[in-house]
């Protein structure tokens, strides 16, 4: 089987996977923080897939089609509700989204 | 003719429902038209019914018929079933004929009345709940009537809703009614035990229950019970003098001419069980008699016109009582029967005084009416010298047929007879005493200015009941005439043979005796009442304590405070004191509020930050996977 080993693949998914969390965590601006997630979905698909090739079977390859299909639903969601806040002439930051405090 | 039986049960049936749907659509006298029309269906059904087994052999007038089966667990059955035999067609003749009348009455008596309807509607659910009751071919479907009756004399007695003491007799009548049907529920579990059957044929002619057997005095034990609360003879008779409050016409139809008497004819319908266990009827004789003589004292110085009637209504069935426990069964049901019309006579004719007099109830504000209503005073003498057993009214011929059975039924019934005699004496004196002060005399300021009269004293719709009831009373005791003809006990005997007949010398002896007591008793209310005279005053000055406990009818109420409300309300008070408030609401409260301070510290985990809440989710699933790590 040529090229790196499942265990580079996978030092690079945890890598992304820590950037989007980070991005996630830190950023305000709400898009930034869906693109992190994002970024945090494909960590997963990286992963799925590289232990697919390594197995040689398809189910992780499905599984990674599954959660494309996924992440394109939620960006279309989280999207729609970015515009929506923005209609209402809502400064876009997610700190200041905080009407649900207890 | 089963079918003019079903007729006659469903029609009051009928009239209820159409009542209650007609609600405001229908005016208020077609709802009385409704009532007693329905009523006078039923009678006419009797009639017809009466007539079909007139004409069978005496032993073959039993029929019954089953619509659908009601009830059923595992092998009992309990059908929708009607009898139909000489017993049960002398009680649907008298309930439904007397009944008639009484809502007639009604019509004009509550003419005026807001809420006339919902009053027809319940005296109509009444006569079908009693027709049930006399008419029912098991004992379950004759508890359901016996149940009915009690549900409906508590609407009809507790009707004027806005009057306090309307509402805690009719509460009084329920609660202990409620306890005669729990004995009488008891005694049908023991017999359905026993016999695994309802029927009154099978449990009649079951030989299961062995005479004088525990379980057949406990049988017979249970059926006393429900009989002496629904008669209201003593111990349990309290509630019937404060069931006056209801409607005049209520009193007349369930205090006096059916409902009360239901007892006399739960025990001639059970004979067969009572004589299984002979001391227990024994017991109802002397109940019967110990009331005679109760209720007879007390009435002596009521001074409420229906209180006074009532309370000699006790004392009629206390005769029956005697009867029925001495075997006499056909006496006892004659009674019942010359009793209804006298009694409902007695009632009407009082009610239409109260009536006249701005529904004034008290006689010591009455007096010299009888000018002033000569028809009512004329109705009144006669139910009074009927009550007082005076030849030839109805009542003379029905007591003197008890009177001389009991005198022919060895030492318990001469005990019986002695109380029965004295209680002739006492029956006299009250009754006179109630007609003299009402009638006689002068009348009183309160009388001359609330007198107002209409055509016909109370008015040609109440008037022409009474007439007949007053017919009745005065010919209604020649059915059975001594030495002559017996035509009640030979009507009844098929159903309940009697054990003690009214004959011979000791008839003669019993007679006279009677009859001498009842003119003395009579003679005696001249002498007091009938005339200005100080010796009622100077017997009362004499005997305080006699004077006191009469008007405190026997202390039975305040026995029955002490005994069982003050117990229970001092229990209540307690446990409301130093259970209830500390225990439960202190502690309700301190829950409440300990709650709340617990989720208002919880609330502020909720910062309202996304980037919060997704720390907490990424440091779970970080902690989750050191431990997944850790452990594997």
């Amino acid at each position: 089987m040529p090229g790196p080993g499942v265990a580079a693949y996978l030092i690079l998914s945890v890598i992304l996977f820590a950037t989007g969390a980070f991005g996630v965590l830190i950023r305000r601006s709400p898009l930034i923080v869906l693109l992190a997630l994002e970024i945090m979905l494909n960590a997963g698909n990286l992963a799925l897939i590289a232990f697919a090739r390594q197995t040689g079977t398809g189910t992780g390859q499905i599984f990674a089609l599954t959660v494309m299909v996924v992440a394109a639903a939620e960006a279309v969601v989280g999207l729609g509700l970015i515009v929506a806040v923005s209609r209402r002439h809502v400064e876009l930051d997610v700190d200041k989204l905080t009407t649900l405090r207890g | 003719m089963i079918a003019a039986a079903w007729i006659a049960l469903f029609a009051p049936a009928a009239a209820v429902v159409a009542i209650a749907l007609g609600g405001t659509g229908i005016t208020r006298s077609v709802a009385g038209f409704l009532a007693a029309g329905s009523a006078l269906v039923s009678f006419v059904a009797s009639v017809v019914v009466f007539a079909v087994l007139l004409g069978e052999n005496p032993d073959e007038r039993t029929h019954s018929s089953t619509l659908w089966t009601w009830l059923s667990a595992g092998d009992l059955k309990i059908g929708a079933e009607i009898q139909v035999d000489p017993l049960s067609v002398f009680m649907m003749l008298v309930v439904s004929g007397v009944g008639f009348l009484i809502l007639a009455y009604a019509v004009g008596y509550m003419n005026g009345d807001a809420e006339e309807r919902r009053y027809h509607a319940y005296k109509a659910l009444f006569v079908f709940s009693m027709l049930l009751l006399v008419e029912a071919g098991n004992l379950v479907l004759l508890l359901a009537g016996w149940g009915m009756v009690g549900l409906s004399s508590y609407l009809l007695i507790n009707f004027w809703h806005q009057r306090a003491t309307a509402v805690a007799a009719g509460k009084k009548a329920f609660i202990m009614n409620a306890f005669g049907d729990a004995t009488f529920v008891l005694a049908i579990f023991l017999l359905i035990q026993r016999t695994g059957s309802v029927e009154f044929d099978a449990v009649f002619r079951s030989d299961v229950v062995e005479h004088g057997s525990t379980a057949s005095v406990l049988i017979a034990l249970g059926l006393l019970g429900g009989a002496v609360a629904k008669s209201a003879q003593v111990p349990l008779h309290t509630w019937l003098p404060d069931a006056m409050e209801g409607p005049t016409p209520v009193s007349a139809l369930i205090h006096a001419a059916t409902m009360v008497t239901a007892g006399v004819y739960l025990i001639a319908r059970t004979n067969v069980l009572f004589e299984l266990a002979p001391d227990i009827q024994d017991l109802a004789g002397i109940l019967g008699g110990v009331t005679i003589l109760l209720a007879g004292l007390i009435a002596l110085v009521q001074t409420d016109i229906k209180r006074v009637i009532a309370y000699s209504t006790m004392s009629q069935i206390g005769y029956m009582f005697v009867a029925v426990g001495l075997g006499a069964y056909g006496s006892g049901l004659f009674h019942l029967m010359t009793h209804a019309f006298f009694k409902a006579l007695l009632f009407m004719a009082a009610g239409i005084v109260i009536h006249a007099l701005s529904d004034e109830q008290d006689i010591r504000r009455m007096g010299g009416l009888g000018r002033a209503m000569p028809f009512t005073y004329r109705v009144f003498v006669v139910g009074a010298l009927s009550l007082a057993a005076i030849p030839p009214f109805s009542g003379f011929f029905s007591k003197d047929s008890i009177l001389g059975a009991a005198a022919n039924a060895g030492t318990l019934g001469w005990i019986l007879w002695t109380a029965g005699a004295i209680g002739a004496f006492l029956t006299a004196l009250y009754t006179f005493r109630l007609l003299f002060i009402v009638f006689w005399g002068e009348m009183t300021p309160f009388a001359r200015e609330h007198l107002h009269l209409k055509r016909f004293e109370g008015g040609l719709a109440m008037a022409w009941p009474v007439a007949i009831l007053a017919v009745l009373s005065f010919f209604g005791g020649w059915l059975q005439v001594p030495w002559g003809w017996d035509l009640v006990n030979e009507w009844i005997d098929p159903v309940a043979q009697s054990a003690a007949e009214a004959t011979g010398a000791t008839l003669v002896f019993s007679v006279l005796a009677s009859l001498a007591l009842a003119v003395a008793g009579i003679w005696l209310a001249w002498r007091w009442y009938g005339r200005p005279s100080d010796v009622p005053e100077r017997t009362r000055r004499r005997l305080p304590w006699a004077a006191r406990t009469l008007e405190r009818k026997f202390y039975f109420d305040e026995a029955y405070d002490l005994a069982f409300y003050e117990p229970a309300s001092r229990k209540a008070i307690f446990l409301t004191q130093y259970v209830e408030q500390p225990l439960f609401l202190a502690s309700l409260g301190e829950l409440g509020s300990s709650v709340r301070a617990a989720s208002r510290r919880l609330s502020s985990l909720q910062t309202g930050y996304v980037r919060e809440y997704a720390f907490a989710l990424a440091a779970g699933v970080a902690v989750l996977a050191i431990v997944f790590i850790l452990v594997t």
